[in-house]
């Protein structure tokens, strides 16, 4: 068995040739992918496709074209969309809220959605979630009540409910402090059993902190996918440092020590090459495809 | 030793009439038979030192966790009155809890449709008594079923609000997770459907029986109510939900504008309306049985 066979057999989750339209907008076109255990950081600007993407991985939008298969399984197939379910965790981008639920009356109320029927073995299930997650004090805390960081967080709990094999988490850093970012990245490091779990976010800085898997969407194109030091790697050579400003850069702003740092291909007079970040190379890509 | 009482621990106690450590480590871990658990209870209760000597063989660990499941227990709640009235009845409580998320059953929602409710009948009274007129000076008055024209028209649309908010995905703010979840999307909609339409017939027809109008009214708005309800449901797995619910409205709203048009607005719940209510409401459950994967696919499509 080949390299590549062996890799398409023991994908987690298999993504082939993947095509959506919102009527004249082509959100994904042809999209090939193939994720492992761990975890997986999904990069691209606003309408690149990710929230379509993983909507299809959730099981809650259908494709136009293509196939995916998750732990082997087809969402197409009733029995098989219900498996997969079965061991989902959900964030959606924009989750709304039933406002007048307490915290822990809306994770019960997830938790049957779960199939946890039984009242203990879910009020277990809703305070392991609230305590990994530090929401222990606000059980009774009505959602109305709850600041947006609270509810992002609550957020992140009910997609933990059932200890799921497949997390899908739609920017869930969004609206998190810098400590609460930090113990986010944390909590997913000490997740147990392995799961895969793909986030989709705008802050490169995370995904170079615990992603060791990096897919960039552009324009619904699949148009990297590796690790994160092979993303920055695509800018070696092409990130400067100066202390003027050249204009025919891709990008350049003034860093906190006050120099210019350039993208690109043009370095101003005196310039010193310097050490691409995964940012960098995905703001070259970005660039390169005409997104931005 | 204080406040101690030996002789309270009965066929648990040792020599000294107190539990023996070992005693009190099976029932620290929960190991202890039921028998022996009630006794060293019992000796709990009255002896200060064995409450002392018990706290050495707790687990703190498995303390602060029972301790937290307890808390979220009590946070959770019980529910509603009516919630814990219908678990004694038998219905299991985690379909109970799914009704919790349904605007319909809330009690906001169901003040509304009494207020509504409240006016049309009010208003339907009023007519009856002669104390107001209906319509325009020169229209004719005095036909059968004048005053319950609003009634008519708003009763049974009452019905069908509730169950479309039970089930249209712009009343669900979470309704992304109920798609992405195992929990059958068809069960959940039943579920929802049903309560809905018993919240909304009971007044609907308390309404109608208090109403100054034939006697048989209440029963005979039953069956428009559920075939209405029935068809937003079977339609919702063919158009988009919003536009099932609009359909199924429009469908009961021309016809009893149409007869009350034409004095003679009775005709929408008398034999031949009921006839043909029959055979909406079963056509209706054939198409949601044969259709209802659609409601397992996700909402969004």
């Amino acid at each position: 068995m080949d390299e590549m066979t062996r890799s398409v057999r023991t994908a987690a989750v298999r993504v082939d040739g993947l095509s959506r339209r919102y009527g004249a907008t082509r959100a994904l076109d042809e999209v090939d992918l193939t994720l492992e255990r761990g975890i997986t950081g999904l990069l691209g600007p606003n309408g690149a496709g990710k929230t379509t993407l993983l909507s299809i991985l959730a099981t809650v939008s259908e494709p136009d074209a293509g196939r995916v298969l998750v732990f082997g399984l087809d969402p197409r197939e009733a029995a098989e969309r219900v498996e997969i379910r079965r061991r989902l965790g959900y964030l959606p981008q924009e989750l709304g809220y039933h406002r007048h639920f307490t915290v822990a009356g809306f994770l019960d109320y997830v938790a049957i959605l779960k199939e946890i029927t039984g009242r203990r073995r879910r009020a277990e299930e809703v305070a392991r979630v609230l305590a990994a997650i530090g929401l222990e004090r606000r059980a009774r805390t009505r959602i109305r009540a709850l600041s947006g960081g609270m509810r992002q967080r609550l957020g992140i709990a009910q997609a933990l409910l059932g200890q799921p094999d497949l997390l899908i988490l739609d920017e869930p850093t969004a609206g998190l402090d810098p400590e609460q970012r930090l113990r986010f990245r944390e909590l997913l490091s000490d997740l147990p059993g392995d799961p895969v779990i793909v986030l989709s976010t705008h802050q490169a800085d995370d995904i170079a902190a615990i992603c060791p898997q990096v897919v960039v969407l552009l324009q619904g194109r699949l148009h990297f996918a590796g690790t994160p030091s092979d993303l920055a790697a695509t800018a070696a050579g092409r990130v400067w440092a100066a202390d003027q400003r050249e204009t025919r850069a891709h990008l350049s702003w003034r860093g906190g020590d006050s120099r210019w740092r350039h993208i690109g291909d043009h370095p101003p007079a005196g310039a010193e090459l310097v050490t691409p970040t995964v940012e960098d190379g995905y703001l070259l890509l970005s660039h390169a495809s005409g997104a931005r | 030793m204080t406040n101690s009482s030996p002789g309270a621990a009965g066929p648990v106690a040792g020599a000294d009439g107190h539990p023996g450590e070992d005693l009190l480590a099976s029932y620290a871990a929960g190991t202890a038979g039921t028998v022996t658990v009630w006794s060293v209870e019992a000796h709990l209760t009255g002896c200060a030192r064995c409450r002392s000597a018990l706290s050495a063989h707790v687990d703190a660990e498995r303390l602060a966790h029972n301790r937290s499941v307890l808390l979220v227990r009590a946070a959770i709640g019980d529910g509603s009155r009516v919630r814990r009235v219908l678990r004694r009845c038998g219905l299991p409580d985690h379909v109970l809890g799914l009704l919790a998320a349904t605007p319909s059953l809330r009690r906001s929602w169901l003040l509304s449709v009494m207020g509504v409710l409240a006016v049309v009948a009010g208003e339907a009274a009023a007519v009856r008594y002669g104390w107001i007129t209906a319509g325009s000076p020169g229209i004719i008055h005095g036909y059968p079923g004048q005053n319950l024209a609003p009634f008519l028209l708003v009763g049974p649309l009452l019905v069908l609000a509730g169950v479309a908010a039970a089930f249209l995905p712009m009343f669900d703010p979470a309704c992304r997770l109920a798609a992405a979840a195992p929990f059958s999307g068809f069960a959940l909609l039943l579920a929802r459907s049903v309560s809905a339409l018993t919240a909304a017939l009971v007044p609907v027809a308390a309404a109608a029986f208090l109403l100054p109008g034939p006697g048989w009214l209440p029963v005979a708005l039953l069956l428009p109510s559920l075939a209405l309800s029935a068809f937003a449901l079977a339609a919702a797995t063919v158009l988009p939900p919003r536009a099932a619910a609009v359909t199924a409205g429009a469908l009961w709203a021309v016809p009893v504008l149409l007869l009350a048009a034409t004095h003679v607005p009775l005709v929408i719940v008398q034999w031949h309306a009921q006839s043909a209510c029959a055979a909406v409401l079963i056509a209706s459950a054939v198409v949601l049985f044969l259709r209802r994967d659609r409601f397992e696919l996700g909402w969004m499509r």
